[in-house]
């Protein structure tokens, strides 16, 4: 075989090295222009996804911000037994409602059957895994049968949604019951 | 995959899986990513065996051993990339690698270990590039001049520049196969949440049965592929890869057999949910399939293969039909442990289900697609760099 | 008794309020949000101490602590909608959720969750074989741990923990590879398949970066969830964990030192 060659004895190597050399150096470049320019401010993270979690938009309001809107009901709902539910729990959260202090849209108001689910998530007795001493407890269809009220009813009949003891109150004033009295 | 044991009434009246633990969320891509960097590693360990060691028996697939590691870790990233949430992010593990996260090693680990990898085979196949070159035209002749990095130069002097070279990546590429999927043992072993992945054992175990499967690819394919093109075998490398599988595969064996061991005999409190799993859900998949048939079977084969002399005839069909059962073997393990790892839920008192599907993003149908493509793409690779040093016009000046 | 608890009820929630109103934040008695901060009107603060004299708010070094109280959870759900609500959260994703534990005469414990306890528990357990002797409510969210092994494993440095103890997720670093997802001991975190990145309870930064309490810890009406600073000696979760209470955590053993803590935790919980 010929022994005249035309490249040098190491010119691959060179060559490969310089290649290498090449890879990283676009790599280099490359990150430089990609990197966010907040990363590493407080720690291996972007610090800007801080500032970007802190302006997510707010859902929900208050229940002291419904209310401010709302004296009527808040009256009624600061004095009842009621007054640690929330409003948005039933009607949904605030800003489907209200944007940039205008009113966006109505949020919807539970009807019949609706009603009945809603207060049985708190307060049927069947699920017995509730601490009897927090919230009063009541089983369906019984408690209408105990009340001897027709059991077609739905539990707004008789209670106010938002103070559910005004109006069972009010009919023991009426009739000169005492308070304890069923 | 297989029907509840135990007693199944109890069972499914306690069975609780916390909301967020019902779906699987690593499937069967995860599944594949560590099956072929696992062969990958493998088959740079035979490559290693010859070029390191000096196992002359080993010889005649030397090469064609750094080939098929190519022709793998081509397509070790694509199971990877349909995974991910955000593919185009995934630059960013190199941009902003973790140092406490070992998945942020694999950015740096996968490209050290390929760039070591093509430089291997760059170096050993170069008079046989250079050959080639002067023989061929066109098309050919421009991608050898690529692959000859534009030199002609095999004198003896550069010939030694280029062993010096090789023996130094062979020895740096073990310890570099070694880590490409010890990481992997490590990702798994380290995820303490985990009672079936956490333990110091997971990369070893990974490793070993890194090193079988890649074994085990490096039989079957060559008597495969030496058989369907009408070539002679060298028995004596196949008696001493099946030698070498024995070998791996008793360490392998052993030490998958010994974690669970371990947890069964200490019976700590994890225990009683690994159980559940083991003898539940997993019982098809690991102790009838992965156990039972494709792990006790190759072993008392493999055994008898090594030890005793029997006809080239039976150690070719028997060594083919064994060594895919290792293949099948170490895909099994790698499917109970990734997926069985995350049937248990967290809640430690029960277990979801997996179903893979065929037509879904991570589903059966792509898996297929990305088993196949290392195998075409190994096919393509022979036509460029031959296989076996019987076909090699530059055997007569090569240096490895 | 009803009254008892509705008394106590009140005052708390009147203390918070006497807080603001009383100058606890130095000198400001700033009730309304600069415009645009929030997009909703006025929302009257919930936690005191979050401001500086100037009624900007301040991230200095905090020591968050979230409380959930087992003994007034009614599993109603009030939590689990509040939070969908909040975050507009993916069908069968869970960023909280409530379990019910029910245990028989022979000590078996049966628990389950259906659909996260966002519908509330409305049928009770038909399925088990022997009596029951006890049942619970156990609600469950991120138990931002000091030693999170979420961000430990995380591999861009999508997941991390602020100044102010709280982990969080940057939506537009994360990859989805799900290490989080496994490593995380409690199973708080998901991958979100709207954003396709990894989610999870953030105790509502934004809201209470505001102020304002977090969505849960503000509809719960039988304040199961409390939320609060352990550097202002007058909070609830400062009394509370300065108390001989049997307070706990989950899964101490795996070494994360969560900051959400649990009173009157059963051992039948994981």
């Amino acid at each position: 075989m010929q022994q005249e060659y035309r490249s040098k004895s190491y010119s691959h190597i060179i060559r490969i090295i310089l290649i290498l050399i090449a890879v990283v150096g676009v790599g280099v470049v490359v990150r430089a222009m990609v990197m966010p320019k907040s990363f590493g401010e407080f720690g291996h993270y972007r610090g800007d996804a801080v500032v970007d979690e802190i302006n997510r938009p707010i859902r929900n309001g208050t229940n002291a911000s419904c209310l401010v809107c709302h004296p009527y009901i808040r009256k009624m709902h600061m004095e009842g037994v009621h007054k640690t539910v929330s409003c948005e729990f039933c009607h949904g959260p605030m800003a489907d409602h209200v944007k940039d202090d205008k009113v966006i849209a109505h949020l919807p108001k539970k009807q019949g059957e609706e009603i009945k689910i809603l207060c049985l998530r708190c307060h049927n007795q069947i699920i017995r895994a509730r601490p009897k001493e927090s919230i009063k407890m009541i089983s369906m269809p019984k408690h209408l049968e105990d009340q001897k009220v027709r059991i077609d009813h739905n539990c707004n009949q008789c209670h106010n949604v938002h103070a559910p003891l005004m109006w069972v109150n009010q009919a023991k004033a009426i009739v000169g019951a005492g308070e304890d009295s069923k | 995959m297989s029907p509840e044991h135990g007693a199944a009434a109890a069972t499914a009246l306690t069975n609780f899986v916390f909301p967020n633990d019902l779906h699987v969320h690593w499937s069967l891509m995860i599944v594949l990513y560590p099956y072929i960097t696992g062969i990958v590693a493998g088959a740079f360990i035979v490559s290693s065996l010859y070029h390191v060691f000096h196992i002359e028996s080993l010889k005649p697939v030397s090469r064609y051993a750094l080939v098929f590691a190519l022709a793998f870790v081509a397509f070790a990233t694509a199971p990877l990339l349909n995974h991910l949430g955000h593919p185009e992010r995934a630059l960013s593990m190199m941009f902003t690698p973790s140092a406490t996260s070992a998945m942020a090693g694999f950015g740096y680990i996968y490209s050290a270990y390929t760039v070591v990898l093509i430089l291997e085979i760059l170096l050993i196949y170069r008079p046989t590039l250079v050959a080639l070159k002067q023989t061929s035209s066109g098309f050919m002749q421009k991608l050898y001049g690529i692959l000859t990095l534009g030199s002609d130069n095999v004198s003896e002097k550069s010939l030694a520049l280029d062993h010096k070279i090789i023996a130094f990546l062979a020895a740096i590429g073990i310890p570099m196969a070694c880590t490409l999927h010890g990481y992997v043992g490590f990702i798994f072993g380290g995820v303490k949440a985990n009672p079936m992945w956490a333990t110091p054992l997971m990369p070893v175990i990974f490793l070993l049965s890194a090193s079988v499967s890649g074994i085990a690819g490096i039989i079957l394919s060559y008597i495969l592929i030496k058989t369907f093109t009408r070539k002679a075998i060298d028995m004596d490398c196949v008696r001493t890869l099946i030698k070498f599988l024995w070998g791996c595969f008793i360490l392998d064996f052993v030490f998958e057999m010994l974690e669970l061991f371990s947890h069964a005999y200490m019976a700590t409190h994890h225990w009683e949910a690994l159980r559940e799993l083991y003898f539940g859900p997993l019982y098809g998949t690991f102790w009838i399939f992965q156990v039972g048939i494709f792990s006790v079977i190759p072993f008392v084969v493999l055994g008898i293969l090594s030890l005793v002399r029997l006809p080239d005839i039976i150690v070719k069909v028997v060594g083919s039909i064994v060594s895919l059962m290792i293949l099948l073997q170490v895909l099994l393990m790698r499917w109970n442990v990734v997926i069985g790892g995350q049937l248990m839920s967290k809640s430690e008192r029960g277990h979801t289900v997996f179903h893979p599907e065929w037509l879904e993003k991570e589903g059966i149908l792509v898996s297929i697609i990305i088993m196949i493509l290392p195998i075409v793409f190994l096919f393509i690779l022979s036509k460029v760099f031959p296989f076996w040093l019987e076909d090699d016009p530059a055997v007569n000046k090569q240096s490895a | 008794m009803m009254d008892i608890i509705q008394k106590e009820m009140s005052r708390d929630r009147r203390a918070f309020i006497k807080n603001v109103l009383g100058g606890t934040i130095a000198g400001s008695l700033l009730l309304v949000i600069p415009a645009g901060a929030m997009d909703m009107g006025n929302i009257p603060e919930q936690i005191p101490g979050m401001r500086d004299d100037s009624g900007t708010f301040i991230s200095k070094k905090r020591k968050f602590a979230f409380i959930v109280d087992i003994t007034r959870c009614i599993g109603c759900g009030s939590c689990c909608v509040a939070d969908k609500n909040e975050y507009q959260v993916p069908d069968g994703m869970y960023r909280t959720w409530v379990e019910r534990y029910v245990i028989d005469d022979e000590d078996n414990v049966y628990v389950d969750s259906p659909n996260g306890g966002l519908d509330g528990y409305q049928q009770p357990r038909k399925d088990i074989p022997h009596p029951v002797r006890d049942t619970f409510f156990v609600p469950k969210l991120c138990n931002m741990c000091e030693h999170p092994s979420c961000v430990q494993v995380c591999p861009v440095g999508a997941t991390f923990q602020t100044e102010d103890g709280f982990v969080l997720i940057d939506d537009k670093r994360c990859v989805a590879c799900g290490y989080c997802v496994q490593a995380c001991p409690y199973s708080v975190r998901f991958i979100n398949p709207k954003t396709k990145t990894a989610d999870k309870c953030t105790w509502c930064y934004h809201r209470v970066r505001k102020g304002l309490l977090p969505a849960c810890v503000n509809v719960c009406p039988t304040q199961a969830r409390k939320f609060g600073d352990l550097n202002d000696k007058e909070s609830e979760v400062y009394k509370i964990l300065h108390q001989p209470h049997v307070v706990s955590v989950l899964k101490p053993g795996m070494g994360n030192k969560p900051s959400l803590h649990y009173v009157g935790l059963r051992r039948e919980v994981v």
